[in-house]
């Protein structure tokens, strides 16, 4: 296994090369460092002082060097835009949108899974049709659109329907200063409920696909036959070999949401990695974007290496091979 | 001082409402019913400052301005409203008005200091304040905009309680300095320090009415009362700005009553709330602003290098049906005229571009004239077709409309236009400064009750290779007759020759059609009837420029 592991991080280490040179490439060829300094009317020797500074006179892979030398370092550079260090805007956008994406993962796993199995297990019953058609339902709702209407009638329409002091939900941010966890709960709820309608969505579809494959297999059969107890089929032999297809699934878009929750933090006002991303583009700040872009490419890539982990562990004829 | 701010519809609204709609509900705010009577107001503000270093080029935020700085940074002067018009007024920083002098042909300017006025830690606002002020934003570097303040010769800070300041060359826009939306620094906490460092998160120290306890970056700024402040006592014990950055999340936060106040862009989000009606609250709608939105035109570039051209376009476009389309539902029909937005009306001829409305015959006759034929559709001259594009602002709602509505409009009158819209960085400091495009869209605002478009109309304001791309005229106007009367407006004192140089001057602009005005974008003001104290707006501190008076009732 640690054969395994090992050779899988190896690989993912040219990985994360190649790209973080073409996100440096095409960072750099897409916006200028100085263009808020003729912006702001600086002089030209001022702007070409900054362009010596920052090493813009030099070939682009000489300056891919140096920035990676920094990188690896911990010194991500200083953000255009705020004038704030890099590392600590991303470091503060990555704890809050690990928030999300823990929760939101956890909540969406488990019903999910449930869903999944449940459906294969009661095929064609009225539930199975029911969760059918509500996954669909998840997959066709725009977060932007279900977000505003869960927050229409799950906090604000509550409150003024029952004259209440506060909504039930609230959905600024992940805290009021000072809540303790319940107003921390109440905070979560929401987004939460908004980034994992399409996940819960998607995933109980394959895990009750995966779910229905295993459980028509000849060894599910064997066991059946030998007396195995039900639970113990489904949960041992069944589950268990079901759940590979859909950790890859997981572990692919677990990665992507580290980057991906553009829509839901804008709506929650959350300061989390997909706000950071936009606020960065619109402001054409470089150096933000491009230790941005390494990052969550790390996560996808990270994820890809955990999901085949996990297929080793899940499966030990993958590790074999 | 014309600036092109990050943020549109920011800076600005005046006294003159336009519409007020005050729908009575049965809830109340929550979070406003949870703090104490007298209590803490929470606000929605719909973007984060990029920085608290109000002169480095991070700031330059109408957000910035509205949050922080103008309640805690000093001025000499307030902005006020006099009848109709916005003026100057001293601030309580001041012990009279400043006197200013230009004997000899040197402008200088004496700014008597209260005795009263002090620091949030007791030190007293001296002259030296003032020198400090002044030698970082003329001489520091990656500094947000220099004007004026690059003329100012000397400051002398002898007296504690005077300063003066003498000007290398005549700056008629004097009052716009150690004010605005920059304020006075102070030296005693700052001088030989890296003050971009020590203010950039935010600042303890304040010398206005309220300070900042907090800015959780991403969440909130909280603001708590100066104690030291000399002037009238803020009635709120607390102020916390919440970011939200998404427009109809930010009502629904009004509706929900996480937010008590919202000064809302006026995007179309916005426009559709407002036109709904909001439950328990008074609302504020101005088109009397520092703001104007234009389509900008590259005067140095094929097609737009003839002035026949320019104006077949401003011919081509019903400016009314975009200004209805956008901000009819808030009473703002009609389009502006004026290169110079509504608060500088005094010092503009706000009808200098009124004969421009929607006339196919005129654009026909203009183009036939210039040598152009229609060619299925589209205008062609000497086998190049009038194709043009136009670059703003990416992921503004608002823009967008007004660019799919003019594309149909040019479409229409024989132009074919593409949408290249781009982040504001990229727009502002290299495809403007390069003069890489041909229409844009976007908006100037004057921070100020100072004209002042030579920065943006003088030939010697191109951006050059020479230069380094750093100057502001990026229509490349280039018109002999325009240039002595900006730099007239912007250096001579006496007010009645600059208010005529001001309006001549627009008339040539108009005539020469070197951009289009389309709208004074209006600003936009909810609060809940919970809060009192709310006054209206102002054109240069938005709706929170009396904020030390608001209380929760």
């Amino acid at each position: 296994m640690l054969n395994l592991v090992g050779r899988r991080a190896l690989y993912s280490v040219p990985v994360i090369l190649i790209a973080s040179f073409l996100t440096f490439a095409f960072v750099r060829a897409t916006f200028d460092p100085t263009a808020k300094l003729r912006q702001s009317r600086e002089s030209a020797s001022a702007i070409r002082a900054e362009r010596v500074r920052l090493g813009l006179n030099k070939p682009l892979v000489d300056q891919y060097g140096s920035w990676l030398g920094r990188f690896l370092r911990g010194d991500w550079g200083t953000s255009e835009r705020t004038h704030e260090a890099v590392t600590a805007q991303i470091g503060r956008a990555l704890g809050n949108t690990t928030q999300l994406v823990v929760w939101g993962v956890l909540v969406a796993a488990v019903i999910a899974v449930g869903i999944g199995v449940y459906s294969a297990l009661r095929q064609y019953s009225l539930l199975d049709y029911t969760f059918t058609g509500l996954t669909f339902l998840g997959l066709a709702l725009p977060p932007f659109w279900f977000g505003l209407i869960a927050i229409e009638f799950l906090a604000v329409g509550p409150k003024q329907w029952f004259h209440l002091s506060d909504p039930p939900l609230f959905f600024i941010g992940l805290h009021s200063g000072g809540g303790g966890i319940l107003d921390y709960a109440r905070h979560l709820v929401l987004p939460v409920m908004t980034l994992t309608v399409q996940i819960v969505a998607g995933w109980s579809r394959y895990q009750r696909s995966s779910m229905l494959d295993v459980m028509s297999s000849g060894y599910i059969r064997t066991a059946r036959a030998k007396g195995v107890p039900r639970r113990q089929v489904v949960l041992r032999h069944g589950l268990r070999n079901a759940l590979v297809p859909l950790v890859t699934v997981m572990a692919l878009d677990i990665g992507a949401l580290f980057g991906g929750l553009i829509i839901t933090e804008k709506i929650f006002s959350v300061p989390g990695m997909g706000k950071l991303f936009i606020d960065s583009l619109l402001a054409g700040d470089a150096t933000t974007l491009t230790a941005w872009l390494v990052v969550t490419a790390a996560f996808i890539v990270a994820f890809n290496l955990l999901a085949d982990v996990a297929y080793g562990w899940l499966d030990p004829r993958v590790r074999v091979a | 001082m014309h600036r092109w701010l990050r943020r549109a519809a920011g800076l600005g609204l005046s006294g003159c409402a336009l519409a007020a709609v005050l729908i009575p509900g049965p809830a109340a705010s929550g979070l406003a019913r949870r703090v104490a009577s007298g209590g803490e107001i929470v606000v929605g503000a719909e973007q984060e400052p990029d920085c608290a270093d109000w002169i480095a080029s991070c700031a330059g935020s109408s957000w910035g301005v509205f949050t922080m700085q103008e309640q805690t940074m000093p001025r000499v002067f307030d902005v006020v409203a006099r009848g109709r018009q916005w003026v100057y007024t001293p601030s309580l920083l001041m012990a009279g008005p400043p006197v200013l002098s230009t004997d000899g042909g040197t402008q200088v300017v004496r700014y008597p200091l209260n005795p009263r006025a002090v620091w949030s830690d007791g030190a007293p606002i001296t002259s030296t304040d003032f020198r400090y002020t002044w030698d970082q934003i003329a001489h520091g570097t990656d500094i947000f905009d220099r004007t004026g303040y690059d003329r100012i010769a000397s400051v002398d800070d002898s007296d504690p309680h005077t300063a003066v300041v003498t000007f290398r060359t005549s700056f008629a826009g004097w009052r716009q300095l150690f004010g605005g939306v920059y304020g006075i620094y102070p030296s005693h906490l700052l001088q030989g320090r890296d003050r971009d460092n020590a203010m950039k998160d935010g600042y303890s120290w304040s010398g206005g009415p309220f300070k900042v306890q907090a800015w959780d970056k991403g969440v909130d700024v909280v603001l708590v009362p100066n104690p030291a402040y000399w002037g009238p006592k803020p009635k709120a014990s607390k102020i916390t700005f919440k970011f939200l950055t998404d427009t109809a999340a930010e009502f629904q936060a009004f509706q929900g009553g996480e937010i008590n106040a919202a000064y809302p862009a006026p995007e179309p989000d916005a426009v559709r709330s407002i036109k709904a009606g909001l439950t328990d609250a008074s609302s504020l709608v101005n088109a009397d602003t520092g703001n104007i939105e234009g389509l900008w035109m590259n005067n140095a570039v094929f097609p737009l290098d003839s002035v026949a051209v320019r104006q077949a376009i401003a011919y081509s476009i019903d400016r009314n049906a975009i200004v209805r389309l956008l901000f009819g539902p808030l009473g703002v029909s009609g389009p502006s005229n004026s290169l110079n937005p509504p608060i500088l009306a005094p010092y503009s001829d706000q009808h200098a571009f009124a004969g421009y409305h929607l006339d196919l015959a005129k654009v026909r006759q203009l183009m036939t004239r210039d040598g152009w034929q229609r060619v299925g559709g589209l205008w062609q001259k000497n086998g190049r077709t009038a194709q043009l594009t136009i670059v703003s602002t990416a992921a503004d709602k608002r823009r967008e409309l007004t660019e799919q509505v003019l594309q149909a409009q040019l479409r229409r009158a024989g132009f074919a236009l593409t949408v290249q819209n781009r982040d504001a960085n990229t727009l502002f400091g290299q495809i403007l400064p390069a003069g890489s495009y041909q229409l844009g869209l976007y908006a100037g605002v004057a921070t100020d009750l100072d004209p002042g478009l030579c920065t943006v109309f003088c030939s010697s304001n191109i951006p050059t290779a020479a230069n380094g791309h750093s100057g502001s005229n990026y229509t490349r106007t280039s018109i002999p007759a325009l240039d002595p009367l900006l730099q007239q407006v912007d250096t001579d004192n006496n007010d009645a020759t600059r208010v005529q140089a001001s309006k001549a001057a627009d008339r040539i602009l108009a005539a020469q059609q070197v951009a289009l005005p389309i709208d004074p974008l209006p600003n936009i003001a909810i609060w809940s009837k919970r809060v009192s104290g709310v006054r209206g707006d102002n054109p240069v501190y938005g709706m929170f420029w009396n904020l030390s008076q608001w209380q929760l009732q």
